[in-house]
């Protein structure tokens, strides 16, 4: 690979398969919002301390600043905007919306996703499990215990 | 970010064809959780990233006939849900566990701690307790083994040259009347850097007797440290209340021996203290320290 010139990148996107042309020093981060347009994907710190970013790379919760895009190279990212399905928000979103887990929303893309990749995990986890989960992701507004209760609330249904 | 180059080695031939070429102006990029905030944060300005995640063989945990080998890819996350390192090496996988959070277990590796070389390191005080080595290769090819303790500069110099990579963690098995723990303070429960961190490894006898001891702290000067005067005060006692408290008062001594006069050493002496009662109750239960036994 040149330096300096781009590179291919082939991931596959909450489902669709991208094949883009990046810059090397590129991040997830900047490929997801600014190229592909998922805004969901914000960027609080840019040091892998807020969680705003956080995205689900092959199951995983990852922070999405602190890997390089070309990282994800053949592998599956899921973002907010991938949890809808044919128009309907996914059940841990509503969840989150009954619930009050959601104030000036800054925060709960990455939440989302983080509860999500825990529940995809772990179906029952138990509330030290939750909070565990999403001590990567900060909250000014809620407190956390709306988050915590609207999970709960998904593994109860 | 300014342009740079990436290189994805598939396999290690090509990963020492990389290090073959590589300058003081590479670096090795494992989970990247270090790397590219430093890159982000322009405190490092690369000309060539060797991105390390494409290499299969760095990604095993291999238990081998007298000790096991974590590779170099393997995340923090799988260190520390292993159930073999839980129960062999509970030290290892306390200190994995309380790196950072889950996004960021799931992508750091312990050869990325080691690399990056922070004096506060976490994995780092288990490593050098559990006398583990690092299988190391060259852009030459060659395979070699330096322990932990000789690998860390301190003072926050690189740990790596240029043209080598971590392959390997290999930590020889323990007895198994040995038991380990892991203990890190910090400004807040997760995410945050260690202000203290300590692992101690104990042999104990049916007489319920320590017959050998491992104490070693971090975060307290360039690098981490054998306390060999803890370890001498938990020789030939049995773990009881009365000797948690000689433990507190030894490693309070020793704070002040290793920072004199640092801003911290007045928080970090008395801070000791209650890192030294969770690795008792984390190497000897509860009831030890109620003065139950």
């Amino acid at each position: 690979m040149e330096g300096g010139n781009q590179v291919e990148l082939n991931m596959i996107v909450n489902g669709k398969k991208h094949n883009i042309d990046i810059n090397p020093s590129d991040r997830l981060l900047d490929v997801l919002r600014d190229q592909l347009g998922l805004t969901s994907v914000k960027e609080g710190c840019g040091e892998g301390e807020c969680g705003a970013c956080t995205v689900i790379m092959n199951g995983d919760a990852v922070n999405s600043c602190t890997v390089l895009a070309i990282q994800a190279r053949n592998k599956e990212i899921i973002t907010t905007e991938g949890l809808e399905k044919n128009g309907e928000l996914d059940e841990l979103q509503k969840s989150f919306i009954r619930n009050g887990a959601i104030q000036c929303g800054f925060c709960t893309p990455g939440m989302l996703m983080s509860c999500k990749a825990l529940l995809m995990k772990n179906p029952y986890p138990k509330e030290e499990e939750i909070r565990r989960a999403i001590e990567g992701n900060l909250c000014r507004c809620t407190g956390y215990t709306n988050i915590v209760k609207a999970v709960k609330d998904v593994v109860i249904r | 970010m300014q342009m740079m180059k990436i290189e994805t080695p598939n396999n290690l031939d090509e990963l020492i064809n990389c290090l073959k070429n590589a300058d003081s102006s590479s670096c090795l990029l494992g989970g990247g959780t270090d790397l590219i905030i430093n890159i982000n944060n322009k405190k490092l300005y690369p000309n060539t990233i060797i991105d390390l995640s494409g290499v299969n063989e760095l990604k095993e945990i291999k238990k081998n006939g007298s000790s096991i080998s974590i590779g170099a890819g393997v995340t923090l996350t799988e260190v520390c849900e292993n159930s073999f390192v839980k129960e062999k090496f509970p030290a290892l996988a306390q200190a994995t566990s309380q790196v950072g959070s889950t996004q960021i277990r799931n992508r750091a590796t312990i050869a990325g701690n080691i690399g990056n070389s922070s004096p506060c390191a976490d994995t780092v005080v288990p490593l050098m307790a559990l006398n583990a080595k690092l299988k190391m290769l060259n852009g030459n090819g060659e395979y070699y083994h330096i322990p932990v303790d000789k690998a860390i500069k301190g003072s926050g110099k690189k740990n790596l040259k240029p043209n080598e990579a971590i392959i390997e963690i290999v930590i020889p098995y323990l007895k198994d009347t040995c038991s380990s723990a892991f203990y890190k303070i910090g400004s807040r429960k997760a995410v945050t850097i260690s202000k203290l961190n300590g692992a101690v490894v104990v042999d104990i006898n049916l007489n319920n007797t320590i017959v050998n001891a491992k104490v070693f702290l971090g975060s307290l000067g360039p690098k981490a440290f054998r306390s060999i005067m803890a370890e001498k005060v938990l020789m030939n006692k049995k773990p009881n209340k009365e000797l948690l408290s000689e433990f507190q008062n030894i490693l309070m001594k020793q704070v002040d021996e290793a920072i004199p006069g640092r801003g911290s050493q007045l928080y970090k002496r008395h801070a000791i203290k209650g890192m030294c009662e969770e690795l008792f109750i984390r190497l000897f239960g509860e009831s030890c320290i109620r003065g139950e036994i």
